[in-house]
């Protein structure tokens, strides 16, 4: 005898139909996908992270695939936090909660894109994207600094009365400190991790594969790398952590569960099937029916070790 | 013929192949395709990766874009009337070289089609339809499209030999007006394409002239156009992640230092609309 498992579970104060989430950057605003999910079969989703003003990126090629990964270097493109509100977030569906990415080069923009997003509807919480090069400390990210993080969530925390999730970059020698402080400066949760800083060389012209030079490592590689951070960050903190880094399928969700997230978003692989978050919640479901889990909630850092 | 064709919804779908045979200049894959995959129009793509069996495959990561070449069995040229997707490439590297291992009975998953498809020639001009390497196969339905509609058309091919002009068969038996250029003379004029496009841009008829293959080709096949007056429509084939927008990795610069995607708002784009010089 089997019933449906539940799979709805509350993350940073918002309550999700199922974990599944879809990573900024990687599902555009929304609407790009509708033809291939319907985004009603999602906890939400999170998207393309936002400055205060529209911004263009790198120049091509600004992607390049690597074993079981890609490297990608678009730096800040997007249409604007103004754009967003007026022409992306209509189109989304009612019942879908968005999470709204922001990253700006200094503190105060990042606190006016916070400030702009309050209260907007459909917007149910916040993402600080922390893997952006802090112009005054000379291009360091924020989320290098344990110092410059602090005072970013602070602000950020100061500036919304939204739930506050902050995304980590992985490029730190230790995950769980920067995890402690953002917790220390009341952030809702954290999402971790953001793209791997990495190089991939073309040995026939001798140059960097983007015009960047370094771009962010993405996809599967990269999974057991997050899962360990998620691991480290559920160790040393409680407020609740959202799995990032390569995750295809319901088992590679239900690893980062195991490890302590509470929910988990879905990247790259978007780019190969876009129909694969809704895929992933399917195998999360068909994963608790194989194993008797009432609730998805039973499995939330239910790994086992000794 | 004004009229460009609104191109369907697209769709994610897994096709079993039915065969997957190198010819001249090519391999021609064949893919079942069921009645509710969207017809192509012309010029669209679609982004095809190395795993519809279920089974997930992480190595190459990213699926390829390749031009919907044509959609058999509609019109019934197939002989038991399956309806079979072509598309035709080009081993270039590790994706399309793990693509030619790809046996009968085997399943891709496929996303498309994808892509601003070519807009139709305005009445009483000419189509000019010039490509080389592996945007040959990227003409081919526009040439058919305009064939069956009897508009007035010529092509013109080009390639380093005789033995890389991919699709020749195809495009001789549309039994349109169709010249052939190769780097080393082995068919048609003995060189690049531009030396035969370059006096019949001059004629004074009014032209559409529509570009597909290597860079420098398509920036002179452009550079010839725009000196002769002539609307010129060229269709990229860069690098892509997704194919629908998303990953924005796909940007090239237009001329007035905008970006545009070449999944979303391309792979065809008015020639005038691009900055040349930038392309990849
Ligand atoms: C809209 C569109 C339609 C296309 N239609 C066709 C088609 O019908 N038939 C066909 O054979 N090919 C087509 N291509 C090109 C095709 O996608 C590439 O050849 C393919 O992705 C190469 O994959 P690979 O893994 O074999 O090569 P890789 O290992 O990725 O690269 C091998 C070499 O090819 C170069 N290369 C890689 N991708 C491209 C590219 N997109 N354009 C130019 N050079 C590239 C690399 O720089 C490298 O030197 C199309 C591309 C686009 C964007
Ligand atoms: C092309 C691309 C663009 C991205 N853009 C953003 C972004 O704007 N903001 C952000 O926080 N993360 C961005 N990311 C990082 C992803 O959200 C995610 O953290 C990372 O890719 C790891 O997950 P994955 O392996 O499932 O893709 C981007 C990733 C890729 C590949
Ligand atoms: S290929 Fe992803 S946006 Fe164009």
């Amino acid at each position: 005898m089997s019933t449906t498992p539940d799979l709805s579970v509350e993350f940073a104060g918002i309550p999700l139909r199922n974990p599944v989430l879809t990573a900024s950057g990687t599902f555009g605003y929304g609407v790009e996908l509708e033809p291939f999910l319907d985004l009603r079969r999602l906890g939400g989703f999170v998207a393309k992270s936002l400055t205060l003003e529209p911004r263009h990126g790198n120049p091509p090629p600004r992607i390049a695939e690597t074993p079981a990964g890609m490297l990608n270097a678009i730096s800040l493109e997007n249409v604007g936090v103004e754009a967003f509100i007026e022409e992306k977030l209509p189109a989304v569906p009612d019942g879908v909660p968005v999470i709204a990415s922001v990253f700006g080069t200094e503190i105060e923009l990042y606190a006016e894109v916070c400030k702009r997003l309050t209260g907007v509807p459909k917007v149910a919480g916040l993402e600080i994207n922390a893997s952006c090069p802090h112009v005054k400390a000379g291009g360091i990210e924020f989320g290098q600094s344990p110092d410059a993080l602090g005072r970013l969530v602070r602000a950020c925390r100061q500036a919304t009365t939204l739930p506050l999730v902050v995304k980590l970059s992985p490029n730190v020698t230790s995950i769980a400190e920067m995890a402690r402080v953002c917790e220390g400066e009341g952030a809702s949760g954290i999402a971790a991790i953001n793209t791997v800083q990495a190089l991939e060389v073309d040995v026939e012209t001798r140059r960097p594969m983007l015009s960047n030079g370094l771009g962010g490592l993405s996809g599967p590689a990269i999974r057991p790398v997050a899962l360990r951070m998620v691991w480290q960050c559920a160790q040393a903190v409680s407020i609740p952590i959202c799995g990032v880094g390569g995750i295809s399928t319901g088992e590679d969700a239900v690893a980062f569960l195991l490890c302590g997230a509470t929910a988990i978003q879905v990247g790259t692989a978007s780019y190969l099937n876009p129909a694969a978050a809704g895929e992933v919640a399917d195998g999360i479901a068909a994963y608790c029916e194989r194993h008797g889990v009432a609730s998805v909630r039973e499995l939330i850092g239910a790994l086992e070790h000794s | 013929m004004s009229d460009a064709v609104t191109p369907a919804a697209p769709q994610r779908c897994v096709l079993r192949v039915r065969s997957n045979e190198p010819e001249r200049g090519c391999i021609r894959l064949v893919l079942e395709a069921p009645d509710s995959w969207p017809a192509a129009a012309p010029g669209q793509f679609v982004m095809i990766h190395l795993s519809g069996t279920g089974v997930a495959r992480h190595d190459p990561l990213l699926p390829r874009p390749m031009a919907a070449f044509r959609l058999t069995g509609e019109g019934s040229t197939e002989p038991d009337g399956t309806r079979c997707l072509e598309v035709l490439y080009k081993v270039v590297g590790r994706g399309t070289a793990l693509l030619a291992e790809c046996q009968p009975g085997d399943s891709l998953a496929l996303v498309g089609p994808l892509g601003v498809p070519f807009p139709m020639p305005q009445p009483g001009e000419e189509a000019v339809l010039v490509g080389g390497g592996t945007g040959i196969a990227s003409l081919f339905e526009l040439a058919r499209t305009l064939r069956d509609a009897g508009a007035p058309l010529r092509v013109l091919l080009g390639a380093r030999s005789q033995d890389d002009l991919m699709a020749l068969a195809d495009f001789e038996a549309l039994g349109v007006p169709l010249e052939l250029a190769t780097d080393d003379g082995s068919a048609g004029h003995h060189g690049l394409v531009t030396a035969p496009l370059e006096p019949w841009l001059g004629a004074g008829s009014p032209l559409r002239i529509y570009a597909c293959g290597p860079t420098p080709m398509m920036v002179a096949v452009a550079e010839l156009a725009e000196k002769a007056g002539h609307p010129c429509h060229l269709s990229l084939e860069n690098r892509m992640a997704c194919g629908f927008g998303i990953c924005l990795g796909c940007a090239v610069r237009s001329r007035g230092d905008a970006l545009h995607l070449v999944c979303r708002d391309g792979p065809v784009f008015d020639a005038k609309e691009l900055d040349l010089g930038a392309l990849p």
